[in-house]
């Protein structure tokens, strides 16, 4: 079966395997299968040798939590990503699309979406869903809607995030205005990204999205995205000036005010998408640092947390093989809160107990800690 | 999948329930390791996870006159965990739990299948590390390490894997479990443990280690020394160890390979010196600084054009970064490449280079060169185009006469990734027919029935006579 990847450069692999530690489901499962080297033979024995399509190698395929670690690890620089992507878009298609089409329908509709999302937060109050679910503990009923303040950047607000955690929104906007920047959020206008949509294999209806946010934007403007998977997605997507916020931030630092530092241990929980494809998790730490008293490091090199945008719901059992991992990694480090930078980690982590904010809304808390003693 | 395999499988489920693989996507991708060798379909692979599990499979698979063959990461470079003869794999990667650290005694009890980095980062805290690194080491296991008693760049002052391991339990082919070496400091009786390091999987199966830990040094000072050519470098390396210096670490890249990995880590190697040699030294702060001053003088009075000391840990960090993705930066320059390991007499390092760049012209193959120079370890890395028709063969033909250069400097066929079926063509090059002799003569004291990881090693006709049909594969072995 075709699937759709440029065989030269399926051949780039050479099999040395020095991305097996990198990759989150071999570290859990030790079987080659579950391995970007693995999936790699794999690829090359189902495009170029025809071979079948069993359980066992769709299974690999769909074990794979696209959390590109191995990308970096890679000496080779394969494009493993794009072979992943690729190989799930021709599977969903050999599937049929239908089912997850319409799973991820609701984030196209952000009206719908927070309308269903009041009602899954009145059930929750009600104690109606099982928390095995995993949603976010507690749901916000009321949102308060968003204001402009200016047009220096936009901020993105995209779907799930503006229904679930809209206050991030709000704590990115106050700090980006603490550092002098007038703030547009794009609002249901702009809408859903897609990465949830490429992510699961639906690619065109991906782009779709995306162009519709490249329509409607002002592309002299730089769009601060707080989200890393929607930031990786429309690096590599979009045709707008886009900025993760913390990587924005860290670059206007001598804009926020010298503060005393809140009193508290942050550990810097990596989101994939913004240390493997975006590569730009440092800045979180040299934002934090400013403005937390100690900035504490995993000792697990960044490896994926296991949430994976759907991941969570599609593969519950291996993603909470590979979230105990990072839990080990917490308990070693002891920190008071730990800081991720994008939904889908913070809510797969908290699910467990751990404390986890944005490291906006941490930024803002000490903004705001500040301006209340002095 | 024929009835006797059906009747395996049925046994090995028993022990291992749904940690037994045998599925057609399973079976294909472990054909192979990371050197270019296919050895063929796997049989089933079990995802072991105590010693009791490998002995039990061991002896299941002896019951069905099936061979077994160990596995940890898939990292050699020389066909050592192939597949030959669709044998059993026994997996030792779940086998990874750091069972017990004792810094008094400086010893850690490991299970085969930690890999070699984690240990050293668990040890961090505690001021200790594994002082073998292979350049794989980020994935490479130490039950790996074992078999091939693997080098790395800081072998050259605390030498390889073999002096690093105090005791090994192993599963040997018939079953029973053993325990070679000991934590005394003499242990009495001959060296099985020293016999069984760099056994490639063939005396038996480690399922745990005792190894030595070493304590983090004081001062660590590394250095660049910039030079015009190899030779410059060569000479610099000997004349180091001649003057008495033992550094921590001695490594040589040429220019081909400099330009390479400066493209992909931009950390200031030069890019237009015809060689560079990164040279470490540790030990106490005031040691360290006059031997580096020492070794900076004997470069530069061996031709260095530049010599830069590394100001900070960072800066350390950033040249060794350099050295250790060398290979990935050779992505560059070709798709593909063969990395070859053979060792040299220092004083001949130079003169066999210049004979591995005249091979790679005369076979019209692109070459670059890094290598353990302390330790005269060459690794050519000999760059091709895989879809390129006939290529394999030319690579194989000019593998070999770098071997037959090194043979013919007084060097030896391995530093550090084994013989597997990689240099087996070439062991009665090495060895005469009574070394061979012997050498299968120890193996049939650990393993009678040839029964773990056959066929490798030792060549054929002088291999057990059951295994022959496992050599019916040269043919896709290139593939």
């Amino acid at each position: 079966m075709d699937l759709g990847i440029d065989p030269d450069q399926l051949g780039t692999c050479v099999q040395c395997g020095l991305c097996l530690s990198s990759c989150p489901t071999y570290r859990v499962t030790g079987d080659e299968t579950f391995s970007p080297r693995g999936r790699i033979a794999l690829m090359r024995q189902v495009q170029l040798h025809d071979a079948p399509l069993t359980t066992e190698v769709t299974e690999a395929f769909d074990t794979c939590i696209q959390c590109l670690g191995c990308e970096p690890a890679c000496p080779s620089v394969v494009p493993y990503g794009h072979f992943i992507e690729s190989t799930r878009n021709a599977l969903t298609e050999h599937r049929g699309s239908r089912r997850r089409a319409i799973a991820l329908w609701p984030l196209t509709k952000p009206r719908l979406l927070r309308l269903g999302s009041s009602l899954l937060a009145i059930a929750q109050r009600l104690r109606l869903i099982p928390a095995r679910l995993g949603l976010p503990e507690r749901l916000p009923l009321r949102r308060l809607p968003h204001r402009s303040s200016g047009t220096d950047v936009y901020l993105f607000t995209g779907c799930v995030m503006d229904a679930w955690q809209r206050d991030v929104h709000f704590a990115t906007q106050r700090v980006l205005e603490a550092a002098g920047f007038g703030v547009t959020p794009t609002g249901d206008a702009a809408g859903c990204c897609g990465a949830l949509h490429t992510h699961a294999g639906l690619a065109a209806h991906g782009e779709r999205l995306t162009e519709n946010i490249d329509a409607t934007l002002d592309p002299s403007i730089p769009v601060i995205v707080n989200s890393a998977g929607c930031g990786a997605h429309l690096k590599q997507h979009s045709s707008l000036q886009i900025f993760d916020a913390q990587e924005f931030l860290a670059e206007h630092l001598d804009r926020l005010p010298n503060i005393t530092p809140l009193e508290v241990n942050v550990a810097v929980q990596d989101p994939c998408h913004l240390r493997h494809v975006q590569r730009a998790h440092l800045p979180t730490r040299t934002l934090l640092r400013k403005f937390v008293s100690v900035v504490t490091e995993l000792d697990d090199d960044g490896l994926c947390c296991g949430a994976g945008g759907a991941y969570s719901v599609l593969q519950p059992d291996m993603s909470k093989e590979v979230r105990e991992r990072k839990l080990a990694s917490i308990n070693r480090a002891q920190p008071d809160v730990v800081a991720s930078a994008n939904p889908g980690c913070s809510m797969h982590l908290s699910a467990t107990g751990v404390i986890t904010e944005h490291p906006m809304v941490l930024v803002d808390r000490a903004l705001a800690a500040n301006s209340s003693t002095t | 999948m024929n009835t006797a395999d059906d009747a395996l499988l049925a046994d090995l489920k028993r022990v291992l329930g749904d940690r037994v693989r045998a599925d057609s996507a399973e079976r294909a991708l472990l054909r192979r390791d990371a050197s270019v060798f296919d050895g063929g379909s796997a049989g089933p692979t079990c995802l072991c996870e105590s010693t009791e599990e490998v002995q039990r499979v061991v002896r299941i698979a002896l019951a069905h006159g099936r061979s077994v063959v160990p596995r940890g990461a898939g990292t050699g470079l020389a066909g050592g965990a192939i597949p030959l003869g669709a044998p059993v794999i026994i997996s030792l990667s779940r086998m990874n739990r750091i069972l017990e650290v004792d810094t008094n005694s400086r010893i850690a009890w490991v299970e085969p299948g930690v890999v070699n980095l984690d240990l050293t980062k668990h040890l961090t805290p505690l001021g200790y590390h594994f002082a073998p690194d292979p350049s794989s080491q980020q994935v490479c296991t130490i039950g790996g390490n074992v078999g091939n008693n693997s080098g790395g760049p800081h072998c050259l002052a605390y030498g390889v894997t073999n002096a690093h391991i105090l005791a090994i339990e192993v599963v040997l082919a018939d079953g029973e479990i053993v325990t070679l070496g000991g934590l005394d400091a003499e242990p009495s009786g001959y060296d099985l443990r020293g016999v069984f390091i760099g056994g490639e999987g063939m005396l038996g199966i480690t399922t745990k280690v005792a190894v030595r830990i070493t304590p983090n040094p004081p001062a660590v000072s590394t250095l660049l020394l910039s030079f015009d050519t190899p030779r410059d470098a060569a000479a610099t390396v000997s004349a180091v160890i001649a003057a008495g210096i033992v550094p921590a670490a001695m490594e040589v890249m040429d220019q081909g390979i400099t330009i390479a990995v400066e493209n992909y880590v931009n950390v200031g190697y030069p890019r237009d010196a015809g060689a560079v040699l990164l040279a470490e030294v540790d030990g106490l702060p005031d040691g360290v600084a006059i031997d580096a001053q020492r070794i900076s003088d004997i470069g530069r009075e061996h031709g260095a054009t530049a010599v830069r000391q590394a100001a900070s840990d960072e800066e350390r960090m950033l040249l060794w970064k350099g050295r250790k993705t060398a290979f990935g930066a050779v992505a560059q320059i070709a798709p593909n490449y063969y990395l070859h390991d053979t060792v040299v007499p220092r004083s001949k390092l130079a003169d066999t280079l210049e004979e591995v760049y005249r091979i790679a012209d005369e076979h019209d193959l692109a070459v670059v060169n890094v290598f353990h120079a302390g330790d005269g370890n060459l690794h050519p890395l000999l760059l091709f185009n895989g879809q390129e028709p006939g290529i394999y063969d030319r690579v194989h033909a000019a593998g070999a006469k770098i071997v037959e250069a090194s043979l013919a400097a007084g060097g030896v066929l391995s530093g550090e990734h084994g013989i597997g079926v990689e240099k087996q063509p070439y062991m009665h090059q090495m060895f005469s027919e009574d070394d061979l002799d012997h050498q299968e003569r120890l193996r049939h004291a650990f393993d009678p029935a040839c029964r773990s990881n056959p066929g490798k090693v030792i060549p054929v006709g002088h291999s057990c006579a059951d295994i022959q049909s496992l050599r019916n594969v040269p043919e896709e072995v290139w593939g």
